[in-house]
This record gives C-alpha cells, structure tokens and sequence, in this order.
C-alpha cells in the first residue's frame, strides 16, 4: 500500500492488488470496507504442491477476489510455489496438518501428482471440506495454463488495437522528415554552391536515420512480448523509451513533461510487458489532458520498493468510475476509441510481477496512478515454524 | 488604403508575394522558405498558431501577407483554431494547409471553410509552387 497518497478529497482506489483478501480493501486509516463486486465471503483453499502447477495456480487464485489463499505446502522446502507465495505474503507451511486443520479450508487443491495424496486429504480433512486431486488437478493445471496464454494473447491484442491510433502521429513523424528529404533533394538538382551541397546532404542523411529509428521503434514494440519474465528492468529508461513511443499515440506539444528519476533503480519482470504499461499509462495521462497540462514522471525506491508514479493534470475520475476502472472492458472513451482492456492488462501485468497499482483522482485536478513494486529479496515467513 | 500589395519591392528586388509558413517543424519551415524563396517569395515563418497570430496582426503584415500556408498538429494554438482565426480576421488571405497527416473529413471540411488547398507532406516544391501561385491568383480576384 502506498502511504504517501492523500486521501483527504480525493477518490483513491487499489486495483485488486496482492495484499487484498477475501474481496476486503483496507483503507489508509486501517477501516476496511467492502469491495462492491464482492457480494459472498470468499472461498478458502488450500494448495498442495508447489511446483509449476501450484505456483500458477497460487497467481492465479490470487488475482480473484472470491478466493482467499489460506496457505501452500510441499515438501521440497525449494518449491518455486513457495518462494512466490512469500513474495505474495501468502502463508506457507512445511507440514500439511498445519495447513489444512487450521484454516477452516473450503477446498484444498492437490497439485502434487502423488497418486497417494488423495486418501492422505480425505484422513486429515472434514466433510466439509472439497477435495480437488487426481484427473480433476491435471485438469485444473491444463485451465491455468490456458488462461495464462488466454491472458498473453488478450495483452498483445490490446497492444495491437492501441497501434492503430498511432497513425496520425506516425504520420507526422515520418512525412515532416520525408518532406525535408524531398524539398532538400529537389534543391541539390540544381544547387551549384558546394557547401551548400554538403549541408543538405547531411540533413538528408540525419532526416533520414530519424525516419529509420521511428519504424525501429515500432517494430520492437509491437512485436510479441518475449517470454523473459525475470529480467532486471531499468525502470527510468523503460519510462523514457515509453514516453517515446506514447507520443505517436497522442500528442505531447501542449504537455508539460516533468521527470523526477531516482538514479540506477530496476525491477525484475518482463520488459516488453513493462513497456506496455507506461505507454498505457502516459497515453491515458495525455489523453486525460485535453488542453495541455503537466504529466509527471516519478521513480522512487523506498524501504526496497520500487515506486513508479504517472501524475496528470487532466480531468480526473469521478467516484462512481474509480472502482471500476481496472474491470475489463470498461472504458469512458467513445466507441472505436478505447479497448477497454488497458487498465486491465496494466493490471495483470503489474500482479505477475508482485507489484500492486493504486489510483487517485481529483475531478479537474488531475490523477496519479501509483506501482510498488516489493524488494527482491523474500519477507520473512510468519508462518513458518522456527 | 489598397489592401493588395502583390509584387512588391523587397531589400531592392522583386517579390512576388509575401507567405506565412505555420509549422512547429523548424524543417519543415527551412524547405518550404527554400522552396518558395527561390521562387521570388519573401516567407515569414510562426512556429504555431499563436505566434502566426501574432505575426499577421504584426506592423505591415497585415496588409502586405498574400498567403499563408499552416500546418494542423501544432502546439499552443493549433492549425485548426489558427485557420478560424484568419477565416473570421482575415478572410481575403488565402489559405493552404500542409500537413502530415491526411484526414479526408478534415480536407473536406477546410476546404468548404474557404481554404484553398489541402497538401499532405510530403508534397514536391513544384506543386507547392502552383497551389501557392493558385492562391496568389484568388488574392487578386479578392481586389477586383
């Protein structure tokens, strides 16, 4: 949660961030309140194993807020699942007892493959308790490995979709150095002074390597996100290369742009994905500034955590759209305009790599969204035996 | 006083009219005064809307400017806010958009407005020569 946000007049939302349970949102000042999409508690379960299964599984179910995460287990103390369950504040437990008796578990999810787990459950659990194993968890594994490409599919879509209203600005950047090429190529026909020759000549080139680097930069970014999930991102020049890209999306003239970069900070995830989000944020930062204003560009690490903030002047949100802003499909822009996707994607994309996304929003003053992103380094496990 | 003041003397030569270029592009401003200059125009140059603005309701120019070519996407005041100005002030200056972005609404819609050409870049010095004559024409029909 980030606690440097005012919360005085302004409307402040978290997505469905990793820190959220069972579809409760805790408030700055400690009350909570509860989510308005969340009409019934939320289904307790328990994972077993934590190999690749279970820790998709973990990021998954933790993205819903019907489901709580009550713990994970397994009996390689160096299950990735378990790393990342830390890294999500999801308790772990070395002893399978100590995780299904505790808890008053709704479902216990059996991800070891173990042909023997299943009789192991059903001795350690009530009757109230469900009992996913067997063929019923290798089909629940191959539905979370659907949905995970389903997810990178419906990014890339959304990427694409957003490419096409970088005509008018591609357009622009490449036709503005096409027309210097061509009025300066028309004079060297009948240019007779040789320096003169020269000077253009060299504009040609310049003008021309500024229209090679406008189709590099749009190449790269609208191919498919690479598969590297861990690369050690350095956020302030994914910012810039974003605003970079941002700017065929909308126009930057009447924009104050403001950068507040705290030196040499990175994070772990997928750079592609990364890129992705700042330019979704900063178009919407733009886009939310009909008539020129500030965007402000903020990177921070305090504590470990690594703070981005996009800052715009613009409209605002109002309160009755705040909570609804990261739901798929929803937008405010008209239709053909906006995909509806964007937030939701941000979204997605800022939860794979553990981080959490905040907004605030003031009517005619403008909106901050916030990502933390967690230190790399594991919290110490509360629920660990010592 | 006679508001038409086409080939006039400037700096001791002969001018055949005087063009306002609006565009955010330095370079774009730098091959069209190339272009136009060599042509026999005297070209004046605005950055965006706002200083062309200031430039039209500057000392002579508001008599002595025949045609003003503007860009669209500009910043401050930009080519569409720009061209209603100099529609409603100025409506005998001949108008040509040059812009990089072609838009087949917004050409339709500038051209009713009275604008006389709609240019998409990157538009070659031959045919920005002719639309400039074509509006150099219109001028003096204005006087008639």
């Amino acid at each position: 949660m980030i606690s440097d946000l005012p919360t005085s007049d302004g409307t402040r939302v978290p997505s469905a961030a990793p820190s959220d349970t069972a579809g409760h949102r805790s408030d700055q000042d400690g009350q909570e309140r509860m989510a308005s999409v969340m009409p019934t508690p939320a289904t307790r379960v328990a994972i077993i194993g934590a190999g690749r299964g279970g820790t998709a599984l973990l990021d998954l179910l933790h993205q819903l807020r019907t489901i709580e995460v009550v713990g994970i287990t397994d009996r390689d103390p160096a299950a990735p699942g378990l790393q990342r369950a830390r890294e999500l504040h999801v308790p772990t437990y070395e002893r399978l007892a100590d995780l299904i008796s505790n808890h008053r578990v709704n479902l216990v999810m059996d991800l070891t493959g173990d042909p023997g787990m299943d009789r192991i459950l059903r001795e350690q659990t009530s009757g109230e308790t469900d009992i996913l194993s067997g063929p019923a968890s290798r089909l629940l594994w191959d539905l979370v490995r659907h949905e995970s490409a389903l997810q990178a599919e419906l990014l890339h879509s959304e990427k694409l979709a957003g490419i096409g209203s970088f005509a008018a600005g591609i357009a622009h950047d490449m036709n503005n150095p096409l027309q210097l090429i061509l009025g300066l190529a028309e004079n060297l026909l009948d240019e007779c002074d040789i320096e003169t020759v020269h000077d253009q000549a060299r504009d040609i080139v310049e003008a021309v390597k500024r229209t090679t680097a406008i189709c590099r930069d749009l190449t790269s970014y609208s191919r498919r996100a690479s598969s590297q999930q861990n690369s050690l991102i350095a956020i302030n020049g994914k910012l810039d290369e974003a605003l970079k890209i941002a700017r065929y999306a909308v126009a930057l003239q009447d924009i104050d742009i403001r950068k507040s970069y705290q030196p040499d900070i990175a994070v772990k995830g997928n750079p592609d994905e990364l890129l992705h989000v700042f330019v979704n944020l900063i178009t919407n930062a733009v886009q939310a500034m009909d008539h020129g204003g500030t965007l402000t560009l903020e990177t921070t690490e305090v504590q470990g955590a690594t703070r981005v903030r996009v800052s715009d002047t613009g409209c605002g949100i109002s309160a009755d759209l705040i909570d609804r802003i990261f739901e798929p499909f929803f937008t405010t822009k008209p239709p053909g305009k906006g995909t509806g996707l964007g937030l939701y994607n941000i979204k997605n994309v800022i939860h794979h790599m553990h981080g959490t996304i905040e907004v605030e929003s003031h009517i005619g003053r403008g909106s901050t969204f916030a990502i933390t992103f967690p230190r790399e380094a594991p919290t110490e496990d509360r629920s660990r035996p010592s | 006083m006679d508001e038409f003041k086409s080939g006039f003397f400037v700096g001791g030569e002969s001018c055949n009219g005087r063009v306002l270029i609006v565009d955010d592009e330095p370079d774009i401003r730098k091959v069209v005064r190339l272009t136009l200059h060599k042509a026999g125009y005297d070209v004046l140059e605005a950055e965006n809307g706002a200083k062309a603005i200031d430039t039209i309701n500057s000392g002579e120019n508001r008599l002595l400017l025949d045609v003003i070519i503007c860009d669209i996407r500009m910043p401050k005041v930009n080519g569409i806010e720009a061209i209603a100005y100099f529609r409603k002030n100025y409506p005998r200056v001949p108008l040509i958009v040059l812009t990089g972005f072609p838009d087949t609404d917004m050409a339709t819609s500038l051209l009713r407005q009275g604008v006389v050409d709609y240019l998409v870049k990157p538009v070659e010095g031959d045919k920005l020569k002719a639309s400039v004559a074509r509006a150099m024409e219109q001028r003096e029909l204005a006087h008639l």
